[in-house]
């Protein structure tokens, strides 16, 4: 085997294009002082990227780095949806970093970073590509969470996710180890074939390492009984890193999962399909109804976004290629609602952070208000919009598969999402039908309104033509 | 003559006509964006009126309008109106203008919202009667909550919010289930695409049948609404503003039995049989306890909130007889219902917005002060109560002798139900109207304006037509009723 060369690197262009602009900024860093020169170059970047991830598709060989790496419709899909959301993203922060005095070359080559891992992560054919590029990821966000230094909330958010997440990434090294030492090799599929071949289906070792892989794995996607760093964090960092860490990096964390699981351990879908089956429940369940208490909009939708993340693992736990179209389409449509949602408590400013704030919205600032409804119907899944065709496919795929089991658990998650209802619907409540009592929130940076025009447009477009998405998100294999 | 697309346009102009109103951003001009609209809708539907062919070999659906939608899915946009679903059209595009009429000088606050939620029901109901798949039906019948969620919501009563999320979370629990069995229709035929028509012709085992006809009355039950699942329906109708009562008592309350109608009925006929005697007893329940319940109101609105749950009874009594009399008295006294509980809150609003009281006890007299305001609340009083020549009176005429045919005991409890629902319409108008004049009421100006008597003209004049005239609907609805399966002539 010969070491890396052009074709290879070739294959991990998106990445690069990062890398190269986070490398650019780090040595600028400290010329840079404000955001909105870099802002432009990170969304230039991340456009270079969403280019670059289809273009490469287009080549005649699909593996790299000795099959460590693979780029199929799979990987680009995901990338071309963490591209975005970055994209997104560094318009929300543009202004909102500046206002906290976070320095901005550091702060967007952070994010440049953690997508070039998310990235990573979906192309990796290979436990240890997919564990460094979930390990990038991890360790920007935990700086990001942490980032604005003057904030003791910030602080002890980064604090507690770290000692979390670090927790979670031993689960999934030990995870990595333990298959090792069973089937011999880390490489997807020679993981499969090792299964297969040795007849390995009850290993007792085999199940702890698929339960160790799943738990980091959720940790990631922030399911239940993983999911408690979520909450924290988000409220502690600055409303753009929530945006980041709620829609990316769980879409990065959805595409590993799916891969694992389809590729890898494709034969073990039963242990699978339970194990996913439970997570998702209990994800479903404990993120909708703590979210009906919540205060905090970043809280609230913190805990939507474990419900979500439920939501989203519906589909891989059919087990069927079906099955993982829907994740995929679910995974991309949930980034477009949530960022939109962000986007509207970073426009708001303090305002945005408290559910209190909302109070009269609909009357001071009528299109900031339905705006706000057009995410929050999209989150509860309400048709047309795009969280009901998201809804609609991981459920298609559970009821596709016929086993009473399954169209149980479709079942409960449509009662759920009613319970869901109450919970983003109060937002309404309160921005509809409740008197102002506060002041005006300052008129929203052009950049912000950008970014919201484009997670409502996808929001809006997805719902109503969801062939476009659905054709494109084709399972691995 | 029709070189347009007629349905597409009917359904799409009023949304067009809201994000207009949006778009301006002025107060001032949305009511009138919003009359010029809906009149325009009203306008553009006309053809379908005119050119529906009646004829026994004519079209089932006509003034179909497809176009590929979702190739993927095998799902494509599909537009159509049968006999039944024609009257709807109607009735939707009629009753959005007179919820203007009757909101252009009550709705002073946030009105760019008020008529933009206004228009955007207007779109989702008649999107939904001439919608000619599932998935459309579907899309058209969530969409009609949320701008009801914000009319009852923002510009109703004290209790509004209570009102607007009980509203909202009844709803929304019966669709989903409607949505799981909509799913397992999509899979088990993924050929047909969730078309009607397609639907129809396939054969479903009697236990997915089963299954599936729980899943639609879920949501079907809570709409019309049946009992036990109508207690949002007084809630929700006392808090509205006037034009949200008018939309939820003469539309929204016909979404649930159409359901019935357009998919329980032709894609479950053996599930239908199976359930045929609960629903029909659950159906005299609701007409006869609704009536005593109504019996019992001491709120105007609140009244004839309840007595929308027995008239309801006589429309799912009349559906599940499954003989044509029956089936089209249904249909019609649908229809009927709509124009006369729309008329009754209509009226009732007009009165509110002078004296700020809904309770019966606070009125007395209104005749003296109020002349033609009291004739018309008569005429409709009578209309409620199945007042021969009237509309109502054809209707239930019709579903009492369809549930004569099929089990005289059901034709009895429901001719029992009449006499209560005169009852009580009577002595509401003997309350309001008659006797010495309400010292509250002293010094107000309670005659209605010419802008009053507009708004209500209509429904005057479609209650003495469908009276003397029932034919003018009948005749749109036999070809389509008799292709219904299961329904004996």
């Amino acid at each position: 085997m010969n070491g890396p060369n052009v074709n290879d690197m070739a294959l991990l262009l998106p990445e690069l294009i990062l890398i190269g602009t986070a490398l650019a900024f780090i040595l600028a860093s400290r010329r840079i002082e404000t955001s909105s020169l870099v802002t432009r170059v990170t969304v230039l970047a991340s456009i270079a990227s969403v280019l670059a991830s289809r273009w490469v598709l287009g080549f005649d060989y699909v593996e790299g780095f000795g099959g460590m790496i693979i780029v199929d419709g799979y990987s680009q899909f995901f990338k071309v949806l963490i591209a975005s959301a970055l994209a997104v993203v560094a318009l929300l922060s543009m202004n909102r970093i500046d206002a906290e005095h976070v320095r901005a070359g550091e702060f967007l080559a952070l994010l440049l970073l953690a997508s070039t891992g998310m990235m990573l992560a979906a192309s990796a054919r290979d436990l240890l590509t997919l564990y460094l590029g979930l390990e990038l990821t991890t360790i920007c966000s935990y700086i990001l969470v942490g980032i604005t230094v003057e904030k003791p909330a910030s602080n002890e958010a980064s604090i507690k996710y770290f000692l979390l997440g670090s927790f979670a990434s031993a689960l999934l090294l030990y995870g990595i180890s333990l298959t090792y030492g069973v089937t011999g090799t880390t490489d997807f599929a020679k993981i499969s074939l090792a299964l297969r071949d040795n007849d390995l289906g009850g290993n007792k070792i085999l199940l702890a390492a698929m339960g160790l892989l799943a738990g980091g794995l959720a940790f990631k996607i922030s399911a239940f009984p993983f999911h408690a760093w979520a909450p924290d964090a988000y409220q502690g960092a600055s409303a753009p890193v929530a945006a980041f860490l709620a829609t990316a990096s769980k879409a990065a964390g959805l595409a590993a999962v799916g891969r694992v699981c389809l590729v890898a351990f494709g034969s073990e879908a039963y242990v699978l399909s339970v194990v996913l089956a439970g997570l998702a429940a209990l994800s479903i369940i404990v993120g909708t109804v703590i979210a009906m208490a919540q205060t905090d909009m970043k809280r609230l939708l913190a805990y939507s976004s474990i419900a979500h993340a439920g939501y989203a693992l519906l589909g891989l736990v059919c087990g069927t290629t079906d099955g993982a179209s829907a994740t995929m389409t679910y995974a991309f449509l949930y980034v477009f609602m949530t960022l939109g949602a962000f986007g509207i408590v970073i426009a708001l400013g303090d305002r945005g952070e408290t559910l209190n704030g909302y109070l009269g919205l609909a009357e001071q600032r009528p299109r900031t208000a339905a705006l706000m409804l057009l995410f929050l119907l999209s989150l509860t899944g309400i048709p047309p919009t795009a969280g009901f065709v998201a809804k609609f496919v991981v459920i298609q795929s559970l009821v596709d598969t016929g086993q009473v089991a399954l169209v149980s658990l479709a079942v409960l998650a449509v009662g759920c999402s009613v319970v869901s209802a109450f919970v983003y619907l109060r937002v309404a409540v309160l921005m509809y039908m409740k008197e102002p009592q506060e002041l005006e929130p300052a008129r929203c940076p052009l950049a912000v309104s950008a970014a919201l025009a484009v997670a409502a447009l996808v929001t809006v477009i997805g719902g109503i033509f969801p062939g476009i998405l659905t054709d494109w998100a084709v399972a691995p294999l | 003559m029709t070189d347009y697309p007629v349905l597409t346009v009917t359904t799409f102009l009023p949304a067009v006509g809201a994000v207009l109103i949006f778009l301006l951003g002025s107060e001032r001009l949305a009511r009138w964006i919003g009359l010029a609209t809906t009149l325009a809708t009203l306008a553009v539907s006309v053809p379908l009126y005119l050119n529906f062919n009646k004829g026994p070999n004519a079209d089932r659906l006509q003034f179909v309008d497809s176009a590929v939608w979702i190739p993927s899915w095998n799902i494509t946009y599909r537009m159509g109106v049968d006999g039944i679903s024609l009257p709807f059209i109607f009735l939707a595009a009629l009753l959005s203008i007179l919820c203007i009429g009757a909101s252009w000088s009550t709705i002073r606050t946030r009105e760019r919202e008020f008529y933009a939620a206004l228009l955007f029901a207007e779109t989702a109901m008649i999107g939904l009667f001439a919608a000619a798949n599932l998935f459309l039906f579907y899309i058209f019948w969530e969409l009609m909550l949320i701008p009801m969620f914000l009319l009852i919501g923002i510009w109703g009563g004290p209790r509004r919010i209570y009102a607007a999320v009980k509203f909202l979370l009844f709803t929304l629990a019966g669709s989903v289930l409607m949505l799981v069995g909509m799913i397992a229709l999509y899979n088990a035929f993924p050929g047909a695409g969730l078309d009607f028509e397609k639907l129809a012709g396939e054969t479903l085992g009697p236990t997915f049948q089963t299954w599936l006809f729980v899943a639609f009355l879920a949501a079907f039950a809570v709409k019309v609404p049946m009992f036990p699942v109508h207690t949002w329906l007084p809630d929700a109708h006392t808090e509205a503003p006037t034009a949200g009562s008018v939309i939820l008592a003469g539309i929204l309350l016909k979404m649930g039995a159409y359901g019935l109608l357009r998919i329980s009925l032709p894609i479950l006929p053996d599930a239908v049989q199976l359930f045929l005697k609960p629903m029909l007893v659950i159906s005299v329940v609701a007409i006869v306890y609704g009536a005593y319940v109504t019996l019992a109101q001491t709120d105007i609105k609140r009244l004839i909130a309840y007595s929308s749950v027995s008239h309801m009874g006589f429309v799912t009594l009349g559906i599940f007889t499954l003989n044509k009399s029956g089936v089209e008295g249904a249909i019609l006294q649908m229809i009927n219902h709509g124009i006369i509980s729309g008329a009754l809150f209509l009226c009732v609003g007009m009165i509110y917005e002078r004296t700020h009281t809904r309770e019966i006890k606070d009125y007395g007299g209104v005749v003296k002060a109020a002349p033609t305001y009291s004739v018309i609340l008569a005429f409709f009083c009578l209309a409620a109560a199945g007042f021969p020549g009237l509309n109502s009176f054809i209707g239930e005429f019709l579903i009492i002798g369809g549930a004569f045919e099929t089990q005289a005991w059901l034709g009895a409890v429901a001719i029992w139900g009449v006499a209560l629902g005169t009852t009580y319409m009577l002595w509401l108008y003997y309350r309001v109207a008659m006797g010495e004049l309400n010292p509250g009421l002293k010094g107000l100006k309670l005659e209605l304006n010419v802008r009053e008597l507009a708004t209500l003209a209509p429904l005057v004049f479609l209650t003495l037509c469908l009276g003397l005239y029932p034919e003018c609907v009948l005749s749109y609805l036999h070809e389509s009723v008799d292709a219904l399966p299961g329904v004996t002539p």
